[in-house]
This record gives structure tokens, sequence and C-alpha cells, in this order.
């Protein structure tokens, strides 16, 4: 029973700090992505805990044993790699089979594993055939065949699905879920794209230079961002930040135009705080073309710029206090630029943040 | 409007145009290739015709005779014996060239791999030492190195001249197999060892059989390196002991200065390993020295 | 509380890789070299052994840099190398462009190229002795033949001749070296920014001076560097061609360390010589490969 623990794991190269002090509990069988910029820490902390850096500081616990000076084969996970690592002078079925090849294993049961791994990911067919002889696509999962035929305490992405292109990402992605599923094992997965996070996680860990910024589910993390990091870098389009000030019960944005601080809000948000006013697109739509019924709407004539028709939705440029920001429309309606609409903001689902320390004001 | 114009007007020079350009790439190539194949292959006829046709005045162009009785003369055969021992110098020539090919190889690999996979400081200080230390004239390195030899006895014996050889060959061989080594992406060795592999394991199951044609192209120029030296072979040996072709070549041309049949004869025995060796060759070498030299 | 861990797995392999190496470097070259320093300032002679420990501080460079000879020498290597130098990288770029063209064949040309390369010097030299011979060698006779002169032209032994003679050997066998490497650098060379400038209206020439040749200088190093690595073994080639003679006429620095040592027996000196070679030789290598570090770098960016 393998769950991982990272506490307090740090990493140094000579002076320079890479990841600060990262605790994280993942429990046994369950999806993490660890998502982030370029550059946040996310490969350097997976690659720790697979052994391939050295840890700085701090414990890393696969089940219950402290892996630390551990090398890597021997704490038992895989890892699938960016660029697959498939070993090009092997055919597939060796490829699958050569991890438990190296460990002794009986020639019975590496044919009988390769097959089982062969047959969840539909390889069958080409286990005579060489990586070079293989689409993008059979090669990622030749990689992940390689990585369940060991039936490790964990598995380990590094960004598997950033070299395939847009429709083959979208298949893999339903795979990697598919095959969570019926593998029943730990994954810690590292990407930069939020929509992968977003729909493999069980729980997302936003990571920027080298710390956590949040750990939560995805529906958690969606509408609940503890901070203007996480609230723009999860969800497309990103959400629109408006500047402003509290001042009377309402926000009051940088051209005198206003709206009321939402309900939920109230007792936190003090007079004459300067906040950023958090609102996504999705929940800016022309009234009678939104998503249903708000409880807290707030109406706004503004002039629409730019509508990008999605088919039946659109995105809308448009601009507020002076600052363009992003809405959506749904339903077959055309719009032109210079329309002026009345847009219904839905106030429930808005944030403030703190414009100082960007903090949410949910979390303070 | 002017393009149009161009068109028009050139369109019917530009077929002629093309045709001389061609014309005269081929005749160049033709004089480059003549210029870079007829000594060799003058040299080569030459080794199968009698010396008295050779040096016949006026010229024999056309040969009326072919023999193979250089050949046999120089090795010790039939009835005009020579005493220039070409069966020892062959042996001696073989037996240290490839004697230390697999020695600088060993070095080679070991030291390729350091600089290809590892950090360390100085390493830049380090690998232009080796560089300089490889510039160093085959004739100066032989003075001192004649006067050290002696000392520990190694004149005149073929592991004198292997030791010296090793050191000549490291340098380049560091070079080419680092490249080599270079081209297999990390993650190789990475997935390897999360399969379970040491990183020992994980070089000579996955790194090493990638490399391995690098490798070879390796070997194969310190084996032509050594097998061609003459300047430090003519003052590190005194006799068939451990004397080497071409040193065994410049002997001959002192001391049978109109003998030219046999010297050529001897010289297609020196070339003859070579070019077997280039066919061998040719794509690796380039590979690995631009990807090695430029991309770093 | 975090504690502090290096897992210091493998942190002297590096180290160890490269001992033997360093060690086989250090003891086949460098001790020999500080021998050499050593015995440069001494008035060592072969045949009176005892002579090793008469230390004569720099007499032996004074008494070189006063001799003419020397400096005739000197200045005719210098000569000798910037020709033949230039005109393998010149002859090597016209050839790679030339095969790059050529289509139909191209591998084959490509292997003829390498031959030269894999010929021992002493052989390159013994080949143009034959050929250059004047009396039964090819040229003279073809020459004779086609009634183009009447006279046996003295290729190794008029002083200019010679020169010409050796240069052409040397030229022979080391412009492949150019030839592949810059050839490799063409087929390198990405397409699109010719067909930029191409597209930008520039002519072949203007192509050629400004994206090609700067493209292809990195490799233009790598050759000067392999090069003068193995300057030196144009000794062999002077040496069974014309022995740095007749009279001295084609007398370079290492011919004249040659004699001075192992004919003349006089260590002291010819180690003195041998140092400046040396010297010479070095700078020349550490030229080329910061030239070749700095492409690189540019390189870098640019790819």
């Amino acid at each position: 029973m393998a769950g991982i623990s990272l506490r307090g794991v740090e990493k140094h190269y000579g002076a320079v700090r890479v990841v600060h002090g990262i605790d994280l509990e993942i429990a046994h069988e369950e999806f993490v992505v660890l998502v982030g910029p370029s550059g946040c820490g996310k490969s350097t902390t997976l690659r720790m805990i697979a052994g391939l850096e050295d840890i700085t500081g701090g414990e890393v616990h696969i089940g219950d044993r402290l892996v630390n000076d551990l090398p890597p084969r021997k704490r038992n996970i895989s890892m699938v790699f960016q660029n697959y690592a498939l070993y090009p002078h092997m055919n597939v079925r060796d490829n699958l089979g050569f991890g438990l090849k190296i460990a002794g294993q009986s020639p019975a049961l590496i044919t009988e594993r390769v097959n089982e791994a062969a047959g969840i990911l539909g390889l069958s067919e080409l286990l005579d055939r060489t990586p070079a002889e293989l689409s993008g696509g059979q090669r990622q999962r030749v990689a992940m065949g390689r990585a369940i035929v060991r039936h490790p305490d964990a598995f380990l992405f590094d960004e598997p699905l950033s070299n395939l292109d847009a429709k083959l990402r979208g298949q893999m992605r339903a795979e990697i879920k598919k095959l969570h599923q019926k593998v029943k094992t730990t994954v810690v997965y590292v990407t930069h794209d939020q929509v992968e996070a977003m729909t493999l996680a069980d729980r997302i860990v936003v990571m920027r230079d080298g710390y956590i910024e949040q750990v939560g589910t995805p529906m958690e993390v969606f509408n609940h961002p503890v901070n203007t990091f996480v609230a723009s870098f999860i969800g497309s389009p990103p959400m629109n930040m408006l500047p402003g000030v509290v001042t009377g019960g309402r926000v009051r944005l940088a051209d005198g135009t206003s709206v009321p601080v939402p309900q939920r809000l109230t007792h936190a948000a003090h007079e004459g705080q300067s906040v950023l006013l958090g609102i996504r697109p999705d929940d800016i739509c022309p009234v009678g073309h939104g998503l249903g019924e708000t409880a807290e709407g707030t109406d706004l004539d503004l002039t629409v710029t730019l509508a990008e028709p999605l088919g039946m939705e659109s995105l809308i440029y448009t601009s507020v206090a002076g600052q363009e920001i992003q809405a959506k429309l749904y339903g077959p309606r055309i719009v032109q630029p210079g329309e002026t609409l009345s847009f219904r903001l839905a106030l429930e689902r808005a944030h403030l943040f703190d414009a100082t320390t960007t903090r949410s004001l949910e979390v303070l | 409007m002017t393009i149009a114009m161009n068109a028009t007007m050139t369109a019917p020079r530009r077929p002629l145009k093309k045709r001389a350009q061609s014309a005269a790439l081929w005749f160049t190539t033709f004089l480059l290739m003549v210029i870079m194949c007829v000594p060799g292959l003058w040299v080569v006829l030459s080794a199968f015709r009698p010396n008295r046709e050779i040096l016949a005045k006026p010229p024999i162009w056309v040969p009326t005779e072919i023999t193979l009785g250089n050949f046999a003369k120089i090795f010790g055969f039939g009835a005009e014996q020579v005493g220039i021992p070409v069966t020892s110098y062959f042996m001696n020539s073989m037996v240290i060239a490839l004697t230390s090919t697999v020695i600088a190889l060993i070095i080679g690999m070991a030291g390729g791999y350091a600089f290809a996979r590892y950090r360390f400081r100085f390493k830049g200080g380090i690998f232009l030492g080796l560089m300089l230390f490889r510039a160093v004239p085959g004739i100066a390195l032989s003075l001192p190195v004649f006067m050290m030899w002696s000392r520990l006895g190694l004149i005149d014996t073929q592991m004198g001249l292997i030791i010296v050889y090793v050191s000549l060959n490291v340098p380049f061989t560091i070079w080419l197999i680092d490249g080599f080594f270079r081209q297999i992406p990390m993650s190789l060795s990475e997935a390897a060892q999360v399969d379970g592999c040491t990183r020992w394991q994980a070089f000579w199951k996955i790194e090493f059989p990638l490399a391995r044609s690098g490798i070879a192209a390796a070997g194969v120029f310190a084996f032509l390196t050594s097998w061609n030296e003459y300047a430090l072979a003519s003052q590190l040996t005194r006799s068939t002991d451990s004397k080497t072709l071409p040193v065994g070549l410049m002997d001959f041309t002192a001391q049978f200065t109109i003998d030219w049949a046999g010297m050529c004869a001897m010289a297609v025995i020196i070339i003859v390993p070579a070019l077997i060796m280039t066919f061998l060759v040719q794509k690796h070498l380039i590979a690995g020295l631009t990807f090695g030299g430029v991309k770093g | 509380m975090a504690r502090i861990l290096t897992t210091n797995r493998g942190k002297w392999t590096p180290v160890l890789l490269l001992m033997p190496a360093i060690v086989t470097m250090l003891f086949v070259v460098a001790l020999p070299l500080i021998f050499s320093l050593y015995t440069s300032l001494t008035a060592y002679r072969l045949v009176r052994p005892e002579t090793l420990w008469d230390f004569v501080w720099f007499r032996n460079y004074t008494r070189i840099f006063g001799d003419w000879d020397f400096w005739v020498a000197f200045g005719r290597t210098i000569l000798f190398l910037t020709i033949a130098l230039n005109l393998e990288f010149i002859l090597g770029l016209g050839i790679a462009l030339l095969i790059a063209r050529i289509t139909w064949g191209q591998r084959t040309l490509r292997t003829i190229m390498m031959f030269p390369m894999m010929f021992s010097p002493i052989l390159v030299g013994f080949m143009f002795k034959f050929i250059f011979n004047d009396n039964i060698g090819i040229l003279n006779n073809a020459l004779q033949s086609l009634g183009l002169t009447d006279r046996a032209i003295p290729w190794l032994v008029d002083a200019k001749l010679a020169m010409f003679s050796i240069i052409f050997a040397e030229v022979w066998m080391s412009t492949s070296v150019f030839a592949i490497l810059l050839l490799a650098g063409l087929f390198a060379m990405p397409r699109d920014p010719l067909e930029a400038a191409k597209v930008d209206g520039c002519n072949s020439w203007q192509v050629f001076r400004h994206i090609t040749l700067p493209f292809i200088m990195p490799f233009a190093f790598i050759a000067m560097t392999i090069r003068s690595l193995d300057v030196a073994r144009a000794y062999d080639i002077v040496h069974v061609m014309t022995g740095g003679g007749p009279a001295g006429r084609t007398e370079l620095l290492w011919t004249m360390i040659a004699r001075t040592g192992y004919s003349d027996a006089r260590m002291g000196q010819a180690n003195a010589m041998a140092y400046v070679s040396t010297i010479l030789s070095i700078l020349f290598t550490w030229y080329f490969y910061n030239k070749l570090m700095a492409a690189r770098r540019y390189m870098g960016g640019v790819q």
C-alpha cells in the first residue's frame, strides 16, 4: 500500500533554490497532478520522487519507506518521460519486458505481464516493431505499457503529452484516465497544461517558483482559488481581473463604475480596501444568453469590440473601466463589433482579491 | 511588370546557361577525381610492373607485363631476395596498432562518457589540456621520449611504442566518443535506471549498444593514426623486433633508391588496410565529429 | 524539521573515469616535456652522456635565435603552413560546394574524398617523390610525351619547385579534412534562412557571404583545430620527399630538429628547437580551439 509523502522537500543547485520546503501527502491510488508554468519546480519535484535528482533537504516517503538515499531502481516506481525514452535498439516486446528481465523474473512471468499490458493498451499487434516504426501515440502507449508491467507502487508522468498534437492529446488524456481506473495505482503527473490537470486529477497541486500555491480538487481550485495566480492560471479563457476600491459596500472601478460586493464576501471586505475583482468570462453574459438564472446579477451596458464565434457560443471582447475583458455569449446569435449590449455579471461566482497580498478575501 | 519582362527575356537562354553550368560542374568534378585518384592508382599499378619497365626511357605507358614478383620479393620469396623483412614490419604494425587502439578506446570511452554525462569543475580546462598535449609535434616529443625510453629499456620494444601511441590517440578518441554519447538522450539511461538498472548496467545495456558504431569509428581512426605514424616510430625502434611499416618504407627508399617497383609494392601493403577501414568509417566519423564539435 | 541531506551518489565517478586518460597524458607527454625543457637548458650530447648535467641556462636558445639558418627554416615553416592551410581551406570549401550540388553518385564522391586522409604521410611523401621524380616520374614523362617540354623538370631539386612539390603533397593529403567537414556543415544548414534571403532579394554571392559562410564557420574551425593538432605530420612528407634538402632548400623546423638531435646528436640544442616548435603548435591549436568555442556558443543561440 503506497501513498507518497513529501515533507519539507527542498532542492538547491549551489546557491540557487529551485524548490522551497514542499509538504504534500498523496494518498494511495490517488491521481495527483502537479501543474504550473515553466520553471516552477514541478519536474524537479517529480524527479526527486523518482530518485533522478538528489534531495537537498527534507524527506520523501514512498509507502512507509524513507527513500532519500535509495537509487531509482530500489524505489519501486515507474516513470513515463516526455520524449517517451523508448529503447531504440529493442522491439516493443523487449522494451516492455526490460525492467522485469533486469529484475531476474522468469520468462514465463515476463511473457504473461507483457501480454497483459499490451492487451490493456492495444499494443498486441505491435509487439515485434521497433520504436522507429511507431507513431507518436503508439510510442506513448508503449511508454505507459513499460510503466505498468512492473506493477510499481506509483506511476510518475513527466509531461507525457507535450509532444503530441492537440487532437491526439485529447485522445491520450482519455486513455490515461481509463488506465488509472483500471490499474488502480498512485499517480503523480506533471504538466503545464491546466486542461490536463483539470480533467485527470483527483487533486491538483498548483506550483509557482518552487512553492505550492494551492492544493485541492479540480472544482475546489476552480471555484475557490486562494490567490490571483491560481485564479488566472486555472480555467480557460482566464479570469478577468479588474482593479477597484471597496467603497460603501460596493466595489468602485477605475472609471467610477461600481458593482456590489458579493454577499458572501461583505464581512471580509473593509472600507477603502484596494481589491481586484475577479470574474470569469463564463460569468459575464449578455442578458438572456447566459448559463441560467443568476442569484446575484448586476447589469452593465458594454460595447463589443470583437466577437469570436465558436459555434454555439461566442467569446466577446469588450471593456470595463478602460480595461479589456472577455465575456461569453451562449447561443447561436451573431454579435457585431460596436454593438452595445446589457451584460449580466453573476456576482455569486465572482471573487475579490486583496490588491497588495493577491490573496482571496474568501480565505482571509 | 519588370518580373514578367525578365522571365520572357531569359526564358530561351535559361536551358543553355543551366547546361553550361552543369557541364562545368561535371568537368571540375572529373578533374578533381583525377587529381585525387591518379597518384594512388599509379603507385598501385607500378607495384605490379617489373622495375625495368618503370625505369625505361622513353617511358612505357601501356604495361607489357604484370607481375606479382615485387610482392614476392619484399616478403622474402622468389629469386631476388631483398633484405627488408616486410612480414615482421607488418606484424609489428598490426600488433602495435591494434593493442594501442583497444587500450585507447577503453580509456577514451571512460573519459568520453565523463565529459558527455557529468558536470564537474575544470571540465573545459581538462578538455583543452588534453587537446594541447596532443598538439605537441611528433618529432619534438620523440626527443625526450627517446631519452626517457632509453633509460626505461623501452627502446625497440612493441610495448614502448604502444604506450606512446595510446597517449597519442586518447585526446581525439575522447573528443569523438564524447560527441557520440551526447547524441544519446540522457532520459534513456534514466528510464533504464527507473526500470531497475544500476548506472553501470544502464550504460552497458542501453548507452553502449547505441553508441557502438560511433565507438567503432573512433577505434578505426585511432588504428589509422597508429598504423600511419612515422616520426616517433622512426626513433623508438631499432630492429625487426619493433619496426613498423612506415619506418620500413623509409628504410627501403634510403637503401634501394632505384627499386621503385619494390617500394610501390610496399606502399600498397601499407595502403590496403587503411582503405578497407575507410569504407567502414565514413558516415559515423563525420556524424560524431560535427555533432560533438558544434552542438557541444 | 527538514534535515539537510547530501546524497553523494557517484560524486567521484567523473574523476575516476578521467583518471586513466589524465595519468597517461601526464606520463607520456607532460613528463617528457618537462624533461625536454630541462635538456634544452643543458649542453647534452648523446655521444657524451655526462653532459646531461652540464647546465648552460639559455645558451642553446640564444644560439638558435642568433642562427640565421634557424630563422630561415622557421620562416619557411611559417610560409609553408600559411600557404598550405589557406589553400586547404579554400579548396576544401570549393570542393564541398561542388559536391553539395551533385546529386548522382554523391556518396561515392564523399568516400573518395576521404581517401587521402587515410594515407600515412610517409606514403603520401613517397607517392609524390615517385611522381615528381625528374627521371622516371609520371609527371615529367607525361609532360615530355605530350611535347610540352623537352627537359627533365627538377621538381624536387630546384628551391622554388621543391617548395611547390611539398606544399602540393601536403595540400593533397589534408584538403579532405576541410572538404568533408565543410560538406557536413552545408548539409546541416537549415533551408529557411536561405530561402528567406532569396525572397528578400539577395543574389547567389550575397546569400553565400551572409548566410552560408557564417553558418559553416564553426565547421571550418573544427577542421582548423583538427589540422593544427597534426600539422607536424608534414615532417614525414618532407623527410621522405626531400629530407629537408637538397642543401637545406626545403628545410623546415621539424627536419632541422631531427637532424640536430639524431644526426648531429646535439640533444640540448635540438630540444630547444623542439620547444619552439611545440609552443608554436600549442599556440596555433589554442587559437583555433578558442575560435571554435566562441562559434559553438554563437551557434547554440542560432540553433
